[in-house]
């Protein structure tokens, strides 16, 4: 069992430096390999308790997409002791909240309750790691719902579709390449055998990470967790290996069509380093500069100043092998495609043959400050952040010393990152078109 | 400050307990203790009412400014409002635009604005430059003709985006027809109101609403209430009161009886249903906490009864919910929601009547009363953790009037709700037999169904709309029939355009051969017919073949996947139909078969013939020529549609038959090309062995 204490030395690295909260925690791992946070904050009488599965859309084969999601929904069904269909109704009857939600990477169930159902979050999140019902009846119910949200977020949605035109751009091998959400025929397809598999192979103890933040006593908490988690049997550890890709070297161009749609898009994207990489961290310094805020060079250009687009974006999109570094934009009035695609490189080459200038770059510091600032603001966010950080960082106190990676970040290296990623024959471009009705 | 202190009336039961149980479900320890308390406050002469709430956790702070002003009709220049608000914040009379950016950014701090709302935030260290900028902006606006001119083309533009969008459409068509056109919460710009407003227009809105008469600044965060004063009473204080605004509008009523509204939108894979009625209701109306009860068991969320009955039990959608609005100024609304698949929206429409029309006959039971104070309770106190929930209280208190221990009194308030106060608010306010049932959705897959809803016994009337909330005429694809035309004359012309009687009837047997994909997987067709009642159809990939059907006079077989079974006698004399070379030519003066109207099909005109019970045809009015048929399948309870296109004819012998078909179900889709078709050769009685 390793206990550790943090505590942040203060850094004064620049004249401006933000005495944030620190983020108090404590670590261990139980004997079946469950890894537990505890997080103590006694200023409200809330408490968050949550698990994350090391498990997300891109744990699956060829012809079985969408598994992960496709649990986020089935395990709130029931479990040997939970009735079927009362989840919902005890957090809610008990005055808490809920939900999931589930990326490529990593699959995320919380609770938030009045601290006095501290044991009430920790019994429904051990009962669903031990026991979870998983019979047809709820598959079938789940299969139908999961298409419901597909036609609601995806196709039926304005731009609904645009992760999914690029992602299958950007990755050929790489299980990245298919929606996160999956292919219905492929959730149509898989027996409940499959689903039972499934649930054994990665929902496993020593697959996960339990969060219990807020208003708690530490003892009191670590013996109650042991009651309900201590018994559940862990599984063998995981292999993981998934394709990798081979590096862009020369730009495509594709078209995708949504028929949700009347003003078309321009999607550019980059293949990036994952999780954890210091140049994702510059990556996302490179967001800000280009759409972040008003005066942010892409907006201002684009948006205020030439007024050919009427939304720019950049996003620096991180997942735990590649991450994707978007640009897109909607073109305003008779502007084409190839304009917006033209301007944002225009910005992007700036980067990539000077150095920012000083006073853009104390504004990416004091962004960055906002946003670490803000990150901490409530419990349950501070319990997110613990759990993803440990379990796709490796690296729990970074809730506390991710500022310092961006302190640290000089001009030259926002420089270095541009010309090692974002080169334009590094890029997919998608054109994404409105889908015309024959009238 | 002064700060209350009271103990939350959860029932609690303390004991301890050395081992553990997980078959019951652990007790809640005993309630914690909550603390609320009292922000400070304090008015500028003009009006402006500023609640300070300090909380020295994080080293930040948040400026809220709201107008209380009543809505505000804006008639034909609508979208003045949201010009005007576009326009602020861009920069001031006394700092550019650019450097206004500029300084908002660098300060690492947020700022918007709205046309009677503005709001920033930032660390705390920038705080009194925060308020300096966002008091100038909001006061001395900047507006130009130049960034009029942008703004109105970005509204007009995000008009656009939103053209298709289905929820959008019944969004805007459902408060016109709640409100009516002409009231400020039903009106709704148009590319033509925007183009026909003018700088002066937006100004003038600006001059009128942006005014401090019942104004509030909320200011939450790190920082001391003597200094807010201070910068505040610098920085606000040429506000300028204004003129009182009226709130004297048209009193919309509710409909007489319960109507569907429905708004056709080709391109829509689900329906967004909305089932709304107006209501009257105050946050100080004694009626309030019993109607956020009812509210909350009807579809108040993931354990309402909504969302168990359309999502949980019946898969139709992925959430559907129910709210109720309240206002001070006047009329607001009742409505439950969810987007629904296609093939569902008539039962979904069945559905919300039903739960609707249960909570107003049936009393709540004691769980679900309970369960549902219980949610509020919880919800009451984990807001608690946010300091703005301290300064969004005070506010609610001044401006909804409510008495000043009304949130000391809340949890005793929601505990006092009794069983009948819950129906008798629902009779009251969930108006099942006066609502409006505003539906935007695929008219061509839904409206067949829907005419035929009916609720307690009387069918629903449909009224159609456009999306723009005019009444318009039933939409086109089930109408323009010539009067008299049966299903033989469109078989007869059918025969015609391939190629006449004769020509058919010189066919003794047919062999096709075609090559498909599904997801990638290529895939070969054969299908081998012959005038004597023999029939074979087989599809194999790379050589194997995954299924057979096979018809031989009055025997017949499927095989799938190695696997073969005799078909029965029912399922043969189905298939001698479907088997012959045109069927068409059997179905003549069939009376079983009947013309069902007229439908697009990929854009063209088609009649609708009813086969059997579960199969359709459609032929082109124009050509002829059969472009689809579409067979309903019932699965494990649930309704699939499988469609076939027939495209592409070519002459064969004299006959022109499709070289093009493909097959739908749900999201599958397999298109096959015919490579080979053949008249009265390569077919012998083996092949149907």
């Amino acid at each position: 069992m390793k206990k550790t204490f943090f505590s942040l030395a203060s850094i004064l690295a620049m004249s401006l430096t933000i005495q944030a909260q620190e983020v108090e925690f404590e670590e261990y791992d139980l004997d079946n390999g469950l890894h537990v946070i505890l997080h103590q904050d006694n200023t409200a009488p809330v408490v968050t308790t949550s698990v994350m599965y090391h498990v997300g859309g891109k744990d699956r084969e060829d012809g079985r997409t969408g598994f992960a999601h496709f649990f986020e929904h089935l395990l709130f069904e029931g479990t040997e002791n939970i009735e079927n269909g009362k989840w919902f109704e005890i957090v809610s009857s008990n005055g808490g909240t809920n939900n999931a939600n589930t990326s490529q990477d990593r699959t995320y169930y919380y609770e938030v309750f009045p601290s006095n159902n501290l044991e009430l979050g920790l019994w429904m999140e051990s009962e669903r790691m031990l026991h979870p019902i998983i019979k047809q009846d709820g598959v079938d119910t789940q299969n139908e719902v999961v298409k419901e949200e597909r036609r609601l977020r995806y196709d039926n949605s304005p731009y609904g579709q645009f992760l999914f035109a690029i992602s299958e751009q950007l990755f050929k091998n790489h299980p990245y390449k298919d929606p996160n959400v999956g292919y219905m025929e492929d959730l149509d397809a898989a027996s409940l055998q499959e689903f039972q598999d499934y649930f054994k192979k990665y929902y496993k103890p020593n697959n996960a990470v339990l969060v219990v933040a807020g208003d708690i006593e530490v003892d009191e908490t670590k013996k109650m967790i042991e009651d309900y988690f201590g018994p559940i049997p862990s599984g063998p550890e995981l292999e993981r290996s998934y394709p990798t890709e081979a590096p862009i070297t020369e730009a495509t161009r594709t078209q995708f069509y949504d028929s949700n749609i009347q003003v078309p898009a321009i999607l550019t994207a980059y293949r990036t380093p994952g999780y954890g990489d210091r140049d994702a961290y510059v990556l996302n310094m490179i967001s800000s500069y280009l759409s972040d805020g008003k005066s942010s060079k892409l907006y201002k250009k684009m948006v205020d100043d030439e007024k050919k687009a009427l939304q720019i974006g950049a996003i620096n999109l991180e997942q735990e092998d590649y991450g994707m570094y978007i640009i897109f934009g909607l073109p305003l009035g008779e502007t084409s495609l190839d304009t917006l695609l033209e301007g944002m490189e225009e910005e992007i080459a700036k980067l990539r043959n000077e150095l920012i200038s000083e006073s853009d770059y104390e504004k990416l510091q004091n962004k960055a400050e906002t946003n670490f600032v803000n990150s901490n603001s409530s419990v349950s966010g501070i319990a997110n952040t613990l759990a993803r950080n440990y379990m796709l960082y490796d690296d729990t106190n970074l809730i506390n010393s991710e500022i310092e990676i961006y302190r640290s970040i000089t001009r030259e290296e926002i420089k270095e990152v541009a010309n090692k990623y974002l080169k334009p024959n590094q890029r997919v471009e998608v054109e994404y078109l409105p889908k015309k009705e024959e009238q | 400050m002064k700060n209350i202190f009271f103990s939350l009336l959860f029932i609690c039961s303390l004991g301890a307990v050395a081992q553990i149980d997980r078959s019951t479900q652990p007790k809640p320890g005993p309630a914690p203790e909550i603390n609320l308390s009292e922000p400070e406050t304090f008015t500028l002469k003009n009006g402006l009412k500023v609640i300070v709430v300090e909380n020295h956790k994080l080293p930040r702070v948040s400026y809220t400014l709201t107008l209380d002003n009543p809505p505000i009709a804006e008639g034909e220049k609508t979208g003045a409002a949201a010009l005007s608000g576009a326009l602020l914040g861009k920069g001031s009379a006394n700092i550019s635009k650019d450097d206004f950016n500029e300084e908002v950014d660098y300060m690492g701090a947020r700022m918007n604005f709205g046309s009677q709302y503005a709001s920033a935030g930032g660390l705390s260290q920038y705080a009194e430059r925060i308020l300096e900028l966002l008091a100038d902006a909001a006061i001395h606006p900047n507006f130009t003709q130049e960034e009029f001119e942008k703004e109105q083309d970005i509204l007009i533009e995000s008009l656009k985006t939103n053209e298709k969008s289905v929820e959008a459409a019944a969004g805007k068509v459902s408060r016109a027809l709640l409100y009516g056109k002409d009231h400020p919460k039903g009106e709704f710009e148009t590319q033509e109101s925007i183009e026909g407003i003018t700088l002066a227009d937006a100004k003038a809105f600006y001059n009128k609403a942006f005014i401090p008469n019942n104004a509030y600044l909320v200011v939450v965060g790190d920082v001391d209430y003597k200094d807010i004063k201070d910068w505040v009473t610098t920085y606000f204080k040429d506000w300028k009161k204004g003129a009182a605004l009226s709130n004297d509008f048209s009193n919309p009523e509710n409909v007489a009886t319960t109507e569907i509204n429905f708004v056709d939108m080709p391109n829509a894979v689900q329906s967004q249903v909305i089932v709304e009625n107006l209501v009257d209701l105050k946050m100080s109306d004694p009626d309030y906490f019993p109607a956020l009860m009812a509210n909350q068991i009807l579809g108040g969320g993931g354990e309402g009864r909504l969302f168990l009955n359309l999502r949980e039990d019946k898969g139709y959608t992925y959430g559907a919910y129910s709210s109720i609005n309240n206002d001070k100024y006047g009329k607001t609304s009742f409505s439950a929601s969810a987007s629904v698949r296609n093939m569902v929206t008539d039962s979904s429409v069945v559905a919300f009547l039903e739960e609707i029309d249960k909570i107003r006959q049936e009393p709540v039971t004691e769980k679900d009363l309970k369960n549902t104070k219980a949610k509020y309770i919880g919800s009451f106190v984990r807001s608690l953790e946010q300091p703005s929930t301290i300064a969004r209280f005070a506010l609610n208190k001044e401006t909804e009037g409510l008495p000043e221990d009304f949130y000391q009194n809340y949890l005793s308030k929601i505990n006092a709700v009794t069983i009948e106060d819950v129906q008798r608010v629902a009779k009251k306010y969930f108006l099942s037999d006066n609502a409006r049932i505003v539906i935007a959705g695929k008219g061509s897959e839904v409206l067949e169904n829907l005419e035929k809803v009916s609720f307690n016994g009387k069918t629903i009337p449909v009224k159609y709309y456009d999306k723009n909330a005019n009444n318009v005429a039933k939409p086109s694809y089930e109408v323009a029939m010539p009067e008299g035309l049966t299903a033989t004359d469109v078989f007869n012309s059918y025969i015609e355009a391939v190629g006449g009687q004769e020509a058919v009837a010189g066919i003794n047997s047919i062999m096709m051969l075609g090559e498909g994909s599904v997801q990638g997987t290529p895939l070969k067709l054969t299908i081998k017919k012959t005038s004597n009642n023999q029939y074979l159809e087989e599809i194999s990939v790379m050589g194997n073949v995954m299924s057979k059907q096979v018809l031989n006079g009055d025997s017949g077989s499927v095989s799938k996947q190695g696997q073969t079974m005799n078909l029965p006698a029912e399922q043969i004399k189905a298939l001698k139909k479907e088997a012959a070379i045109i069927p068409e030519m059997a179905m003549l003066g069939d009376e079983t078969i009947t013309l069902k109207g007229v439908e697009k099909v990929d854009g063209k005109d088609a009649y609708v013939i009813q086969l059997t019970d579960a199969k359709k045809a459609f032929y082109a009015t124009e050509s002829g020529l059969k472009l689809k048929e579409e067979t309903t399948q019932q699965m494990q309870g649930q309704t699939f549609v499988q469609t076939m296109l027939f495209d592409d004819y070519k002459s064969v012998g004299g006959v022109l038959f499709p070289h093009k078909l493909s097959q739908s179900m749900g999201p599958q889709n397999i298109e096959f090309t015919f490579t080979e078709i053949k008249v009265n050769e390569g077919v012998s009685d083996a092949d149907f062995q």
